[in-house]
This record gives C-alpha cells, structure tokens and sequence, in this order.
C-alpha cells in the first residue's frame, strides 16, 4: 500500500511537470500581436496582393493607460500590403515587414477588389473557410479601383475603420435596406447554392484623394469619405455586373430583406407625379411562388407592407379614407416600379441573385432536376416572368390629420 | 505557566500521558504533604501557601494553597480564610479531625462548590483552575474550594464577524462566558455541554455543546472518539481542536467552521450541528459543516430573505470571481484574444504596450503584491497602518502602473479578486481560495481555458469526495437533496422553513408549524 502510494504520487508529479513542458507552446502576449481590422484583396500581375489594416493599440480607445504612452498624433491603424502568389504566401510575407504576427480574429471587413472579383473569388472563399483564425463572419466589399485604397482612408467618430464600416452596413441594412449586408459565410452560401449567384455592396471614396492623415481628420467636413455605392453581382465566382441604388432597393423587395425602408412617392400621381411624401416601411415580408405555365415559369410574388407616414407636401386631408387609400395605390405603383426596374437588370445580368432557383427546386423538385440536367437554368431564367401584387398599407399618418400645406392655403 | 522550573523536569518523560511522579496519596502529616507539593509545584511566587493553626478545631493544624492571579481575592479572604480562622462559630474542644473535615466542609465555608481529594494529583489540577486547596493535618484528605477568577476580557463586539443588523457580543477567551452566552439563547433543557479536558500542559477547557436529539448521534459519536484519541501536550487555540479533528487532512478546503459569534453558534446548534468551545480563545468551532455553510452568514437571517437570497448569489459569484479572475485574464489574454470584443482587447493591448513581463508574471507580481500588503496590514502596529495603506495604493498601484511595470487592466483584475475574496463570510474558505487561485494561474498560463476547465473538475472531484464527519461535503447539492435547497443558493422566507433547511447536519426534525405565512385576519388559512 505504502509503495503503490508513493508510486502514485510520483505519477501525478510527472503527469504535472509535463503541462510545463507542453504549456505555453501557442500563447500569444497581447503586445506581440498586430490585431487585423480589415483587409483588401487585389488582383495584380497574376498575384494577389493583399493589404491588411492592423490596428494600433497605442493610439487607441483609452489614452490613459497606455503606459507605452502613445502619441495622440499617431494613426489608429496602419496599413500594409504585400503580394504572393498565393494569399497565404502573401500573408507570411507580412512577417517580412511587420513587427507583430498577424492576428485574425477580430477583422470585421474584407475588400475585394475589382481585378479580384473578375478574376474569382472561390480561392479566398476557401481561405476564409479553412484557416483557423479566419472568421467567415467578415462583411464582405467591393471595390471600383484599388481595394487597398479603402483601408488607408482615415474614418471620423470611429478610430477603428474596419469596426466602422461594419457599423455603417448594419445600420445601412437595419434602416435603409438597400444592400443587405453580406458576411464572408453569406458569400459561399450563396454561390454555391442552385442559384449561384451573389451580391456584395460596393464601398467607395467620394473623393478622389485619400484622407489618411491623422491631423486630417481634425476637420470637420472631410473631402473624402467612404460610402456605400452600387451592388456588384457575382455570377459562379465573377463579377458580372453593378445594380444601381434603386436596382437594389427592388432586389431587396424580391429576396424579404427590408427591415425598415422609407420610400419617398407622389401623394396625388394623377397631379404631376413628381415625390412630395415620405413613408416609412416598418413592416415588409415578401412571399414567392414560383409555378410552371406551359413554357416558362411564372413567379408568384406577394408583397405585404405597412408603415408610417412620416412626411407630407401636398393638400390633402387625411380623415379621408379615399386620399389614404390614394397614397396607398401610390406607394404601391412605387414599389412596383423598383421590382420591375430591378428584375429586367438582374434578368439582363443573367445572374439569379434573386434566388428563384432555390425557390424553385424546392417546389418542383422533378423539373429542377432536369434543368439541372441539361444545364438549361440559363435559358430557363431568362424566360422568368414575374407577377409582383404589391399591397402596401398606411397604419398611422403621425400627430396631424391635415398637412400643413392645406392649412397654409386657409 | 511560563518560568516553570520543573519543565526540563517533565521533559524527560517519554509519554506524556504519563506524571513524571507516582501518585501521592495525601499523607496524615501537614508537613509531608506540604513539602511534597512544593517539589511538585515548585516555590513559584504565585503560589500562596498559608498555615495556621486553629485552637477551636482542636488545635487543628491547616494549610491553604492557592494561586494568586488565579482566585478571586474577595471570595478566598471572605469565604475560606474569615470562617476558618474566625473561632466563635465552634467551640468543641474534642473535635477529630475528621470531624473537623465535615464541619469545615459542610458548615463552614459559604462557597458554592467544595470538592475532595485524597491524592495530590486529584488537588493539583484544580489549584490550576483557581480553587483554594485547604489540607489539614492528620487527615489524608484535602478540600478544594471554588474561589477562581481572574482577569477577563469583557464582552466585545467580534472583530472578524461584523453585523450591520444582530446581535453585537462575541464570544470571549472564556470556556464558562461561552457556554453561558449559548444558555441564554437556548433555554432548553435538551442543551447538552459535556467538557473535556484536552492537552497535558495546558488543560485547556474544551466544550461540546449540542442539542439532544437533533444533533445526530453518529456525528457526535465522532466528534468524541476524535477529541479523545488528542495526543499532545498544548491546545493554545480552536484550531488545535480543528486540526486535529477534521476530515480530509489533505485539502486546502475547511471541513470545519469557525465562528466568533454565539448567536451564529446557536443557529447551528439548532440545525444539529455540534458546537466546540475551547478555553483561551473567542473562536469556536462549528462541526459538521458543508461547502454551503461558509456562504452563510448570520445576518442573512436577521435581514429579509429578498435581499439576503440576493446577497447569496454575490457570494457565490465572487467566490468563483475570487478563484478565477486573474487565470481567466491570463488565458483569455494569452490564448483566447479572439474572445474578447474589438474595443476591449484593443484597449487591453494598448495598456500592455510597453509592459515588460509576461501576462503571467505580471500578475503573480500583483497578486504577491498583495499578499505581502495583506499581511503587513495584519501585523503592522495600528498607527502606522494609514502610512502602509498609502504606500500600498499610490505607490504600488498607481505608481507601478505609471512606471510601466504593470498595466491598469490587471491592477484592476487583482484588486478586483482580493475584494471579492472578502465578500465570502468565511474566512476559512476565503482562505483556501487564495492558495487556489495561485494554481490556477498557473494552469492558466500553461493550458489556457482548457486547464482552467480540467481543473475545475479536479476540484469538484475533490470536494465531491470529501466528508465532514460523514457529512458529503457537497451536500445537499450532490447529492442532491431537493428539500434541503431551501437555504443554500437562496434563502426562503422563515416561516416557509418548516423542517430544518440544514437537516442534512443532524436529524430530520419538524421545527415549526405549518401555513405561517401572514395573511390578513378572516381570509382563510386553509
């Protein structure tokens, strides 16, 4: 008993001392890691050439204790680009030139460039989906020019851009539902499903220099910012072409994306026509039935919303039900409009961003399985005719029941 | 008895059980007997040893012994030295003496408790307790008068259990104020307080005070085959008794209570817990006693159980707050940066900036730190304790920060660990969690998340398989109990306690009526 005892004891001890010798193998001090922001890809003399904004802690949120004491006048971030064959290569490059490993996990965006999405995006998909530290949860971009551009580009209220475009897409798609946001998994989800077609918002400068000193952002009306654009559509793994803002509004009726939307329209269409009311959307939902008829597939397309009136510039009286019930076929023809105008782009791009294809293989699975089959989706796509009923309603028209213009007129 | 002459005397023997002497049966002759004692007890100058002769005993001849410092003065001068030299009470002329024994010990002396002996080692023990030894010549048969007391501390309010609501008296160094304060509370005749006499030198006074038929039988079975199987010659303090006699030597966990306050005391007594006294300190000790009763404190019955459930909840918290922040810093910021959010590891990274020391050993240094400051503040002479708390503060906290020794984030984590540590009322436990958290970092620091997790569950092993005088010691959680949860993650209202929320301690008995909760007058109690 004795002898198994101590045995024992002397086992544990071992099983001990051997944490220390496999311990601390991956541990990382705070202070030897350049935590990435964001990061750009571009495609150039057949290498990719990334750029990665690697955040500066000693300029960063808390000034106080940073016993490094950092200057003020130092930039939040930095920015480096590098170029490999392959992206990883171009990554283990960075070691080359920076003094801290390069840290993931807490980037928010990534940029594609425009060579990029012209020349495929299926590799960095597979990056993005197979290294450890990668988070698939990016919001994904696209650029017009250089996407190495965006990063450099000095943001005012935020000191971390990459933190900061990420905010403005989520309140971009919680307020305006324009561009829905499109995370790295949303990306690889989409091109690989039936319809394999994505689309990714466009970031771009407004101006044509970039702001990327810190004493710049002292002003208060930058010359440049970063906005939001276009839609870029990603056809199999390309870019295929833009929507404009509009086109996109209506994609965004096609696919149930709004969350909450203000659509400006013309209260009195018969007079004019020309917008002169706002209305917030607070509710939409959108049901699509695809069915076959003869040739060709008819989608079904039911769009129900309702919402407030926020704004009124014409003479009229709301204790009407007939003016309401005028604005409410208005709204209606808007919303039409934006479909239609949206669906023959997206038709002529040829790329189903709209999802019909997922629509329809679960409905019709035998006949999807034939386009399938003799690869005729293309074709099959281009025939589509969409059927849109759009019933918009106004629930309240806000704290007066006349507009102020016909009170004026009194 | 500090200067005794005859300890190098007594050292020679192997066993201490055994008197270095052979029993002494009292000798008729005074002088014998006399000179017997002092080769005993020395010729300490404590020791008063008075003769006299009194001619209205029959010239008998008698001798009291006592020890100054230990008796009270008064009682001695007026009850044992007045009567028995004051000759007008008898005036036999033919009284023997052991006539006389009887008339000294039953009629002449107004104190309440006499005792005999016929032997010099059943008188010695209580001239240590402060009796008067009175022995008479030609009689082999000594008296012991009840003449202790001595100095005592009075009836303060206790240091280490604060109340903001209850009872405001602690226990003193005194065996008998303890087991008086304890009457008080618990006028019951099922009070049962069997003494013992615990240690060969000291003799300390130790008091097992319980309920009869709550506590439990078998638990009390223990607790004394424990306390008498105490082989050694001092017990100065309660945790003599507590070392000796708790489970699971190996543990950094306390299978034992301790507490200041009688009230606390009672509470368990009620609940069937065994309560020990000793002799010489104002600590006592509680037994069985589980994880949950170190998160128990007293007052959490004298404020409502509302808050007090809520004060629960905030002790466990900090406990685990207490054991696990500085690792969880250390893996978090050394493994798992991709847990923190953005903003918070940016800030965390911009006060390790220039910070020259690992994660690791930036917070041992703290935690050191404040350990050393702990202690200084512990031993430190009271005037200079402010200059100490200036020096701990500003120099070591703000001033290491500034000199980029440390970072604030962990100035704040160990601050923040060393007050939750004294959220827990028990200092026993808030005890243990100290030495713990030190392996944890440790681990931490090594394994990261996964060696804090694997160590947590050694520790649940641990406890799972310690016992409290046959009490598991995380019961009534595991195993799990449901009826006894009443008093351990919250406390119900009083009147909905109507077994004993802690049975698990002693017996399950009934211990108020049913259907007590208020209701208005008329509404039906059904």
């Amino acid at each position: 008993m004795n002898i198994s005892k101590k045995t024992l004891f002397c086992l544990l001890c071992l099983s001990l001392l051997s944490t220390l010798l496999s311990g601390c193998w991956d541990d990382r001090e705070l202070s030897e890691l350049g935590i990435t922001s964001g990061s750009a890809y571009d495609w150039e003399d057949n290498q990719w050439k990334a750029t990665y904004q690697v955040i500066n802690p000693s300029s960063g949120a808390s000034n106080t204790g940073g016993s490094g004491g950092g200057s003020t006048s130092s930039p939040p971030f930095v920015t480096f680009t590098v170029k490999g064959r392959t992206i990883m290569e171009a990554v283990e490059k960075s070691n080359l030139t920076s003094t801290r490993e390069m840290f993931f996990s807490h980037s928010r965006i990534t940029v594609l460039g425009e060579s990029v999405a012209r020349h495929g995006v299926n590799q960095l998909i597979d990056l993005f989906l197979r290294k450890q530290d990668a988070r698939e949860t990016v919001f994904v971009f696209i650029a017009k020019g250089e996407a190495g551009d965006i990063l450099d580009q000095l943001m005012q209220l935020t000191k971390n851009q990459g933190a900061g475009i990420q905010l403005m897409i989520e309140q971009e798609s919680r307020l305006l539902s324009y561009y829905p946001g499109t995370r790295m998994f949303e990306l690889a989800m989409a091109l690989s499903s039936e319809s394999g077609s994505a689309v990714l918002p466009e970031i771009l400068l407004t101006g044509p220099e970039i702001m990327d000193e810190t004493q710049e952002t002292g002003r208060t009306d930058l010359k440049t910012r970063l906005a939001l654009g276009r839609l870029g559509v990603l056809k199999g793994e390309k870019l295929v072409g833009w929507l404009s803002q509009k086109q996109a509004f209506g994609l965004s009726f096609m696919t149930d994306k709004i969350k909450t939307a203000t659509i400006a329209f013309p209260s009195k269409p018969e007079s004019g026509g020309k917008p002169d009311a706002s209305f917030v959307l607070q509710k939409s939902r959108t049901t699509v039935h695809p069915k076959w008829e003869k040739d060709h597939y008819v989608i079904d397309m039911n769009i129900k919303g309702s919402g407030v009136l926020t704004e009124l510039g014409s003479v009229m009286d709301l204790n009407e039900r007939a003016s309401i019930t005028e604005m409410e076929q208005s709204l209606e023809q808007q919303v039409l409009e934006l479909v239609d105008n949206s669906w023959k782009e997206v038709r002529k791009l040829g790329a189903d961003v709209t999802g019909f294809a997922i629509k329809i293989h679960r409905s019709d699975r035998k006949r999807f399985k034939q386009i399938r089959k003799d690869k005729s989706w293309d074709r099959v796509f281009q025939e589509i005719e969409i059927r849109p009923h759009v019933s918009i309603e106004i629930e309240r028209t806000g704290l007066s029941n006349k507009s102020f213009e016909s009170v004026h007129e009194k | 008895m500090p200067g005794n002459p005859q300890r190098a005397n007594r050292n020679k023997s192997d066993n201490p059980e055994q008197s270095a002497l052979a029993p002494f049966p009292l000798d008729p002759s005074l002088e014998v007997n006399l000179q017997e004692l002092g080769r005993r007890i020395g010729h300490s100058s404590d020791i008063v040893v008075r003769r006299f002769t009194n001619e209205s005993l029959g010239s008998l001849e008698l001798a009291f012994i006592y020890i100054d410092g230990l008796v009270n003065a008064d009682v001695v001068n007026q009850g044992v030295l007045q009567p028995l030299l004051e000759t007008t009470k008898l005036n036999s002329e033919f009284i023997s003496a052991a006539d006389a024994f009887h008339v000294i010990k039953n009629q002449m002396l107004p104190i309440g408790g006499v005792k005999e002996g016929n032997t010099l080692e059943a008188l010695l023990p209580m001239l240590f307790d402060g009796y008067t030894l009175i022995l008479l010549g030609g009689l082999q048969a000594g008296m012991a008068a009840a003449t202790s007391g001595w100095e005592k501390r009075g009836i303060n309010e206790p240091t280490s259990q604060g109340v903001i609501r209850g009872p405001k008296e602690g226990f003193t160094e005194s065996l008998r104020t303890g087991t008086s304060m304890l009457r008080r509370r618990l006028k019951t005749p099922d009070l049962r307080i069997e003494e013992y006499k615990i240690g060969q030198r000291t003799q300390t006074g130790v008091a097992l005070v319980y309920l009869e038929g709550i506590a439990s039988e078998q638990v009390l079975k223990e607790i004394r085959r424990r306390l008498n199987a105490i082989n050694t010659d001092s017990i100065l303090e309660s945790n003599y008794i507590e070392e000796f006699i708790q489970d699971g030597g190996l543990t950094p966990f306390p299978t034992i209570q301790n507490t200041e306050r009688p009230d606390a005391m009672a509470g368990g007594i009620l609940e069937g817990q065994v309560g020990i006294i000793i002799d010489g300190t104002p600590f006592a000790l509680l037994a069985p006693s589980t994880f949950f009763n170190f998160f128990q404190s007293s007052e959490d019955y004298y404020q409502r159980y509302d808050i007090t459930s809520f004060l629960r909840l905030i002790r466990y918290s900090a406990f685990f707050v207490s054991m696990l922040l500085p690792a969880l810093y250390i893996a978090v910021t050394t493994f798992h940066q991709e847990m923190l959010p953005t903003t918070l590891l940016i800030s965390l990274a911009a006060q390790r900036e220039g910070v020259p020391l690992p994660a690791l050993a930036e917070a041992l240094l703290m935690e050191l730190t404040f350990d050393v400051l702990r202690e200084a503040g512990v031993r430190m002479p009271r005037t200079i304790g402010p200059a100490i708390s200036i020096v701990g503060a500003l120099v070591l906290g703000q001033a290491a920060v500034q000199a980029g020794l440390v970072s604030a984030a962990m100035v704040i984590v160990v601050s923040f660990t060393a007050i939750s540590n004294f959220v827990i009322p028990s200092l026993a436990i808030a005890n243990s969690i100290r030495l713990i958290r030190f392996v944890m970092m440790f681990i931490a620091a090594t394994l990261g998340l996964f060696g804090i997790m694997s160590f947590l569950i050694v520790l649940l092993i641990h406890m799972a398989g310690l016992r409290s005088f046959g009490v598991p010691y995380l019961s009534p959680v595991a195993p799990m109990v449901p009826r006894y949860l009443k008093d351990i993650f919250i406390r119900v209202p009083l009147w909905d306690m109507t077994m004993r929320p802690k049975t698990i301690l002693g017996r399950e008995t009934r211990r108020q009526g049913d259907k007590q909760k208020p209701k208005p007058q008329g509404e039906d109690h059904a």
